[in-house]
C-alpha cells in the first residue's frame, strides 16, 4: 500500500495574537486534490508549511515521509507554484525557468527549461523579460518552474488567477495527466467553479480550520440544498413576511427593525419571483432587495456549521 | 518520475560550484541598475575629480591620502555598498522572490555567500578602482597601492555586513545609511577609541602602508586590519546564513 505524499497533523500557525492555520490534519496521496476556501481561510499559509517555507507552531507536516522543513533536500521532491505575481523581472523566461533547473541539480537545464515552457505553451525562445510578460503568461511560466524538475509533490497556489477559459482548461488538463501519472498534486482555489474542474477529491478550508473534506460532488450538493438568506427593505415588512411565508416562499422570517427583514428561502430564485407581485398585492414598495450569503464564505460558513 | 509512496532517493542536488556560480548570476543580474550604476558613477566621477585637485596641492601624496580617507572611504564605498549589499537578498525578501531560491536543494550558506560576492564585484570596480585612479592623478603609486587595498577590504567588510541587513531588516538601505553616517563617519571621529570599531578606521589602517603620509583615524597596524577587515566579512556572512535558515519564507 502507497503511503500518502502529504501529511499534515494537527497543524497550527500564528503570527503573534493572529491565529492564521487551527488544527489541520489531512492527508494527500497520489492524484489531484483541491484545497478550497475563500482568501484568508489560510490555504497559501497551509502551503507554505507544506512546502517548509514556514514552521508550524503546532503539529508536524510530512511530505513523502520527511519534515520538509528540517531536511532541505525534500525539496528535490517538491514543485511550488507561489500565489504571488512576482518573478525576475529581468530574467526571461527561459532563463528563470533554467534557474530553477539548475538549482535543482538537472544536467540539462536549458534543455529542460525549454520543454517544460513548451508544455505549459509558452516559446521558449521568447527574448522578452518577465516583466512584459501578461499576469496569465507569468502564472504559467510560475506553473512551468514548479515542474520542471519532475518532482513527485506539486503544491499550486491559485494557479489559474488571470488566465482566460482557454488557459485554464490547458493548465487543468496538464495538473489533471500529471496527477494521472502518480504525483501528489494539491491545488488551491477560491472559486467553487474551477475545483469541480479540477477533480473530485477536495478540502475546504475555512478561517485557518479544515471545514470539510472529500468528495466535490458530495460537498457540493450539501452546499447547494442551503438556505439562501435575503435581506429586504419595505415600508409593510410584516405584511410582506406574512404573505411570503404563507405562499411557502421563505421558510423562515426574522424582522429586524427600521423595515428591514431577512429570509431564508430554500429557492432563491422562487423568491425572486414571488416578491414583486406579492409586494404589489399588499400595497408595499421594495427599497432594497439583497443576498446576504451568495458569497464563498457564506458558503463555506454553512458547510462548517453543518458539519 | 519518483512515484508517491516510495521513499525518495536523496536528491541528486547541484554541485557547489554550479548552484554558487547560478546564485551569483542572479545576484549580479538584480542588483544592477541603471539608477544605481549611474548614482555610484557619479560619486566615483567626483572621487577622480578630487585626485586631479589634489595634484595641485604642495604634498599631494598625503592630499589624496586625506582624500581617499574622508571621502573615500568614509563615503563613497560604504554608500556604495549599502546600496548593492542591502538590496542582494534584501530586494527578495521585499519582492517575495526568496521563494524561488530557497525551495531548491541547495546548501542555505550558499545565497548568502553568492550576495557578498556578487555584491564586492559590483562595488570594487565602481569605487576602489576610481579611488586607485584618484589616487594616481595626484601623482602617488604608493598611495594608489595603498588605496586600492583599503578600499577593496572595506568593500569586503562592508558587503558582509550589509547583505546580512539585508536578511535581517526591512528596509535595510536607511538602517544602512543611518550606520555609515552617524556611526563610521561622525562617532569614529569624534569619540576617542571608537575608530577601532569602525570599518573605515581599520580600512584606513591599510591605507596608512603608504609611506610618508599621515591618517587621521589609525586604529592598529596595517597586518591586524586584513585580519579584522576579512572576520566582520565572514561574521556578517554567518550572520546572514544563519537567519536565512531559519526565518519563514514569504
Amino acid at each position: 500500500m502507497t503511503e500518502p505524499g502529504i501529511v499534515a497533523e494537527d497543524v497550527s500557525k500564528w503570527f503573534g495574537p493572529l491565529v492564521a492555520v487551527s488544527d489541520v490534519s489531512f492527508d494527500v496521496g497520489p492524484g489531484v486534490t483541491a484545497l478550497l476556501g475563500p482568501n484568508g481561510a489560510g490555504k497559501s499559509t497551509m502551503f507554505r508549511m507544506l512546502c517548509g517555507l514556514a514552521r508550524p507552531s503546532k503539529g508536524t507536516v510530512r511530505v513523502l515521509g520527511r519534515d520538509p522543513r528540517a531536511e532541505p533536500w525534500v525539496s528535490r521532491q517538491i514543485g511550488l507554484m507561489p500565489q504571488q505575481e512576482s518573478v525576475f523581472e529581468a530574467l526571461t523566461a527561459r532563463e528563470f525557468v533554467a534557474l530553477g533547473a539548475t538549482l535543482q541539480g538537472l544536467s540539462n537545464p536549458d534543455g529542460a527549461a525549454a520543454s517544460v515552457l513548451e508544455r505549459v505553451g509558452l516559446d521558449p525562445s521568447d527574448s522578452r523579460h518577465l516583466q512584459a510578460y501578461s499576469k496569465g503568461m507569468r502564472q504559467r511560466v510560475k506553473v512551468a518552474q514548479a515542474i520542471v524538475h519532475d518532482p513527485a509533490v506539486l503544491v499550486l497556489d491559485e494557479p489559474l488567477t488571470g488566465l482566460d477559459p482557454r488557459q485554464r482548461m490547458d493548465l487543468v488538463s496538464l495538473f489533471k495527466s500529471l496527477g494521472d501519472e502518480g504525483r501528489c498534486v494539491i491545488v488551491s482555489s477560491h472559486v467553487l467553479g474551477e475545483v469541480e474542474r479540477l477533480g473530485s477529491r477536495v478540502l475546504v478550508m475555512s478561517q485557518g480550520r479544515l471545514a470539510a473534506a472529500g468528495d466535490f460532488h458530495e460537498l457540493r450538493a450539501l452546499m447547494d440544498d442551503r438556505p439562501m438568506r435575503i435581506r429586504v427593505r419595505t415600508d409593510k415588512p410584516r405584511e410582506l413576511a406574512g404573505a411570503l411565508v404563507e405562499a411557502g416562499t421563505a421558510v423562515g422570517v426574522r424582522l429586524e427593525g427600521d423595515g428591514v427583514l431577512e429570509l431564508d428561502a430554500r429557492d432563491a430564485r422562487a423568491l425572486a419571483r414571488a416578491l414583486p407581485p406579492v409586494a404589489r398585492e399588499r400595497g408595499a414598495r421594495l427599497y432594497e432587495v439583497h443576498p446576504l450569503d451568495a458569497d464563498l464564505e457564506g458558503v463555506f460558513r454553512y458547510v462548517v456549521e453543518r458539519r | 518520475m519518483s512515484a508517491v509512496g516510495t521513499t525518495p532517493s536523496v536528491a541528486a542536488r547541484p554541485a557547489t560550484l554550479v548552484s554558487l556560480a547560478a546564485l551569483y548570476r542572479l545576484m549580479l543580474r538584480t542588483q544592477v541598475s541603471l539608477s544605481r550604476l549611474l548614482g555610484i558613477g557619479a560619486l566615483s566621477g567626483l572621487a577622480i575629480l578630487i585626485g586631479g585637485l589634489a595634484a595641485f596641492d604642495s604634498d599631494p601624496a598625503q592630499a589624496a591620502a586625506d582624500a581617499v580617507s574622508g571621502f573615500g572611504l568614509g563615503i563613497l564605498v560604504p554608500l556604495a555598498t549599502v546600496w548593492f549589499g542591502t538590496s542582494a537578498i534584501g530586494d527578495l525578501v521585499e519582492d517575495k522572490l526568496l521563494v524561488y531560491v530557497w525551495l531548491r536543494p541547495v546548501a542555505r550558506w550558499q545565497l548568502p555567500a553568492a550576495a557578498v560576492l556578487a555584491t564586492l564585484t559590483l562595488v570594487v570596480p565602481l569605487t576602489a578602482i576610481p579611488l586607485t585612479v584618484s589616487a594616481l592623478i595626484a601623482g602617488s603609486g604608493d598611495v594608489a597601492l595603498a588605496t586600492l587595498l583599503a578600499a577593496s577590504f572595506a568593500a569586503l567588510a562592508y558587503s558582509g555586513l550589509f547583505v546580512a541587513a539585508g536578511v535581517w531588516f526591512r528596509r535595510a538601505v536607511w538602517w544602512g545609511l543611518a550606520f555609515v553616517l552617524i556611526w563610521e563617519n561622525v562617532v569614529a571621529n569624534e569619540a576617542k577609541g571608537a575608530a577601532r570599531f569602525t570599518v573605515a578606521g581599520w580600512a584606513s589602517s591599510i591605507l596608512g602602508l603608504a609611506p610618508g603620509i599621515d591618517v587621521d583615524l589609525e586604529p592598529g597596524s596595517a597586518a591586524v586590519a586584513f585580519i579584522v577587515l576579512t572576520a566582520i566579512a565572514v561574521a556578517g556572512w554567518l550572520v546572514a546564513t544563519w537567519r536565512y535558515r531559519s526565518m519563514d519564507i514569504d
